[in-house]
């Protein structure tokens, strides 16, 4: 990287610009057109007004990708350090193609499947108590990391080079292991916490509670036995979204109609 | 109780701010628990929105956007949570439950935008070939901006205009049914939880939920940092171990091939 038209400034720049990583989205290549936008700014200094250039560097980054927007970051560095450096398009092309799925499945598992779960869990159980720290705290974790992570990111990426992101890439694997056995570690405690399923007290069987009788087998048992209904319902039998949420309030409505909840 | 004008038209404006970042997906303020904080405000009843926003945050937790699929909207949930139960003066829970129709509609506004975007693309094709960024932007924000303003105007009917026909049809509810609601308010963080579970669940790590369980059951702590903390040295033990795992059979693959080399030599 012999020419050093790209400043730290322009680099911070690229960061704010990568929070638009993901608008206009659309079904045919999803993230395209607000990728390309968060480098445009770079590829224009890079090129000055050499407009042909200008067009084959965007016109080489607006096909299809579909990737965490923390992590579109680091892509972006990386893309616009090579750009700079002259390197051939097909290859930042075929990198970007290549990276974007592991950085994706690395960034879900950080962000939304560890991260959001353990952050939105303190945040309520603080709202429930009618703190205003809850939600307080929720914007401002958000709001820090979004901003941090990204300028973290995007200079990762165009400082890290090729063969650095390519370990990341590598190791994804692990990392995503890793934060998969936080993220459900912690989904399993939210379950007593947060699923209300108890039969009341009412409910007798020849004068034994039905409550009782699952207590005394194992406290909770009906939120993670429930938890699980669901969650074969989904996995197995292919049920969306929206008809599980009806399902339950079917059920609900049916249970208390019965008396029997 | 009743929505003034100027609430509704106030809760349209948050709407658009909370839209506006739902279409990046930046600083979470499309999630419910922040949504419904705000309307809180609006309504001038701090603590009902935070009741609200915690049982609708913890049930949208695992509705997420994966792969492109769009699930029912969070930005709506929060708020209709809140505003059903300030309207019709029911429990957080039943307004939960109430708020289901209205997480469709963000929902199809969602996928009706992903579908309909995909005709922004010749255009954006277009400027990128003549070198020309800025035309780019300006479609990118005709986009973003259009989006949000239409959650806004959904907001606005869906608070304002529709709230005394909503609430005259809650009224009419039985009590089994308004209690049916509760019950399924308390059951719907089941949905979210069982949903992050289709996605993180693996063998690999299946025993770590049963202890995350457990844990919780026996300590009965309401905090689920202890855990989270617990979950963390676990997998950082795993994690270090993996890596040297890999190194170890790196080596021991190298090893094998110059001993093969070396073998095949004599």
């Amino acid at each position: 990287m012999a020419s050093n038209k790209i400043t730290k400034k322009d680099l911070n720049e690229m960061a704010v610009r990568s929070m638009a990583e993901q608008c206009c989205f659309s079904f045919e290549r999803m993230q395209a057109v607000g990728f390309c936008y968060g480098m445009t700014k770079c590829f224009r200094k890079i090129h000055g007004d050499n407009n042909e250039e200008m067009a084959a560097a965007m016109e080489n980054n607006l096909d299809f990708i579909n990737t965490e927007p923390h992590m579109a970051a680091i892509l972006q560095g990386l893309i616009v350090s090579m750009e700079e450096a002259g390197q051939n398009r097909e290859m930042i092309h075929s990198l970007k193609t290549g990276l974007f799925g592991p950085l994706a499945g690395l960034g879900d598992a950080i962000w939304w499947y560890t991260a959001m779960p353990i952050i939105a869990s303190i945040c309520c159980s603080l709202a429930t108590q009618n703190n205003v720290l809850g939600p307080i705290f929720y914007i401002l974790f958000w709001a820090l990391t979004a901003i941090f992570s990204r300028i973290w990111f995007v200079r990762l990426g165009y400082n890290a080079g090729v063969s650095s992101i390519k370990f990341i890439g590598d190791n994804a694997a692990y990392i995503s292991k890793a934060a998969g056995i936080l993220g459900v570690m912690v989904v399993g405690g939210l379950i007593p916490s947060y699923v209300s399923f108890a039969f009341p007290e009412t409910l007798v069987i020849s004068s034994v509670s039905v409550q009782g009788i699952f207590d005394s087998i194992m406290p909770n048992i009906l939120p993670l036995g429930f938890v699980f209904l669901l969650y074969w319902l989904f996995k197995k039998k292919n049920v969306n979204t929206m008809k599980l949420i009806l399902l339950v309030i079917a059920l609900s409505v049916a249970l208390s109609f019965l008396g029997i909840m | 109780m009743q929505i003034t004008l100027v609430q509704g038209l106030l809760i349209a404006l948050l709407v658009f701010i909370c839209a506006f970042d739902k279409h990046m997906e930046t600083f979470m303020w499309f999630r419910p628990l922040v949504v419904a904080f705000f309307t809180g405000i609006i309504l001038g009843d701090v603590q009902l929105g935070m009741q609200a926003g915690a049982v609708a945050e913890l049930s949208y937790l695992g509705l997420l956007t994966v792969g492109g699929t769009v699930p029912p909207d969070p930005l709506f949930a929060g708020l209709m949570t809140t505003v059903l139960a300030y309207t019709t003066g029911c429990d957080v829970n039943t307004a939960l439950g109430l708020a289901v129709p209205f997480a469709l509609i963000g929902q199809w506004i969602n996928t009706g935008t992903n579908t309909f975007y995909a005709g922004f693309l010749p255009k954006v094709d277009k400027c990128a070939a003549a070198g020309d960024e800025k035309g780019i932007a300006k479609v990118m924000y005709t986009g973003w901006i259009l989006y949000a303003a239409m959650f806004a105007l959904a907001a606005f009917l869906s608070t304002y205009a529709l709230q005394s026909g909503i609430s005259a049809f809650v009224a009419a509810f039985p009590q089994w049914l308004v209690h049916g609601f509760e019950v399924a308010g308390g059951l719907m963080p089941a949905v979210g939880l069982a949903l992050l579970l289709v996605v993180m669940l693996k063998k690999e790590n299946a025993a770590y939920l049963l202890a995350g369980f457990v844990i919780m059951v026996i300590t009965n702590c309401q905090n689920i940092l202890p855990i989270a903390v617990i979950a963390g040295c676990i997998a950082y033990v795993n994690f270090t171990r993996d890596l040297e795992t890999a190194k170890l059979t790196a080596a021991s693959a190298a090893t094998a091939a110059q001993e093969g080399d070396f073998e095949d030599g004599i």
